[in-house]
């Protein structure tokens, strides 16, 4: 949005554009004597003005394992909250009010939705805890800290930073089905599932038969018998042409013929 | 602080019901002991998965309604685990196995002993910090 992207006197010309349509909206928002529909435009209007906001919070959690598109929507959430319960006559910006009602709730769907098992909150707020302080003291030791260090950080004891580290392992789990798309979008990406189990090899063989099947009930028995007993019963064509009372040649040109009409049948099926 | 008697030699014994279901009890123990060690966050992290390879391994052999007897040794800066089990018909490690490149990737030293009834895994950890900074010592 252009607010958030030009700079200098283009950025304040468009935050003071925001600011007053800001207002205007909430004045006709907030008037009792204005219609329900007209109130309800206001109200969409706002939201809408102020999505960028959103996008704005949802950004700064982005790369935290939960999508994009899901924190812009539960950010949006509490903008909705915040237009409504926000009190024009405060004398406090939109934006100053709206933004910790955003990121109330975009923090509120990590610690409550992003788990994959229920944790109890006292251990998920250790554990965010947690890993801001590994973060930081990582970057100011230099190394990766001891866990008394991060307890004198937090200001708690070493076992519960021990019991943090467990439930942290609840956070989040990985489906068998889950992708490794790790090498880009290519939507080829190999399943956990693919990695630990193989194909059963017999697995294949399942489809033809059943493709086969009714194709060979509509041959001729003649040539039904032939086949049967060519790689069934494994018979030479000239034990087969003396079985049924034909020539071996007649075997071999009924058999390349029979075995043609099963395999374009097959092909037209796929 | 259990630190100040880590000093000398400690030991820690633990025995469990050769179960899955209490993988996760050894896992918090041995994170619990080797945070009074002076191990960093990533090599707790490292020592979790080693544990969990480690009981993985010796769970598979142990016979039915078996113990796991777990060992600790505990001197500063390095933790030893011993894993042993009853197991009446022990298979040999497999090397090439998955699990076992994951074991020695992550541990200083891995080892099996594989004995008539018996079946152990051994791991030993050191901690990647310096002990030789002026961080030890100090709470110990």
């Amino acid at each position: 949005m252009t607010e958030v992207d030009s700079r200098g006197s283009g950025r304040s010309a468009a935050l003071e554009a925001t600011r007053r349509e800001n207002a205007r909206l909430f004045l006709i928002f907030r008037d009792t004597d204005a219609s329900d529909a007209e109130r309800d435009t206001a109200r969409d209007s706002l939201v809408h003005l102020h999505l960028p906001l959103v996008e704005h919070c949802a950004r700064r959690f982005r790369n935290r394992g939960e999508p994009y598109e899901d924190l812009v929507q539960v950010g949006t959430i509490g903008l909705i909250k915040a237009v409504d319960r926000f009190d024009t006559d405060r004398g406090v910006e939109f934006s100053t009010y709206a933004t910790p009602t955003i990121i109330g709730e975009i923090k509120r769907y990590f610690r409550d939705k992003g788990w994959a098992i229920r944790v109890p909150r006292r251990l998920q707020e250790l554990r965010m805890q947690i890993s801001a302080a590994t973060a930081e003291l990582t970057q100011s030791l230099g190394r990766s800290p001891l866990p008394r260090e991060i307890a004198e950080s937090i200001g708690c004891t070493v076992e519960e930073i021990v019991e943090g580290l467990e439930s942290s392992n609840a956070y989040a789990t990985l489906s068998l089905d889950a992708t490794d798309d790790s090498d880009g979008d290519s939507g080829g990406g190999q399943s956990m599932l693919d990695a630990i189990g193989i194909d059963d090899v017999a697995l294949e063989h399942v489809e033809i038969r059943e493709s086969v099947r009714p194709l060979l009930e509509s041959l001729p028995p003649r040539e039904k018998k032939i086949l049967l007993l060519r790689f069934f019963k494994n018979m030479t064509q000239s034990q087969i042409a003396a079985e049924i009372g034909v020539s071996q040649m007649h075997v071999s040109r009924l058999l390349t013929r029979t075995l043609e009409q099963l395999r374009t049948s097959l092909e037209h099926d796929v | 602080m259990i630190t100040s008697g880590v000093g000398a030699r400690s030991d820690v014994e633990l025995r469990l019901p050769a179960d899955g279901a209490y993988a996760a009890v050894l896992r918090t123990l041995t994170a619990g002991l080797a945070a009074r060690l002076d191990f960093t966050m990533d090599d707790i992290e490292d020592l979790r998965i080693a544990v969990s390879e480690t009981t993985a391994m010796v769970l598979d052999q142990a016979d039915p309604g078996a113990d796991l007897l777990c060992r600790f040794r505990l001197s500063p800066g390095e933790l030893t685990l011993e894993c042993s089990t009853t197991a009446a018909a022990p298979a040999h490690p497999d090397y090439d196995s998955f699990g076992w490149q994951v074991l020695t990737t992550l541990t200083t030293d891995a080892s099996v002993d594989v004995a008539p009834g018996g079946y152990a895994v051994r791991i030993t950890l050191r901690t990647s910090l310096d002990l030789s900074d002026d961080v030890t010592g100090v709470g110990l």
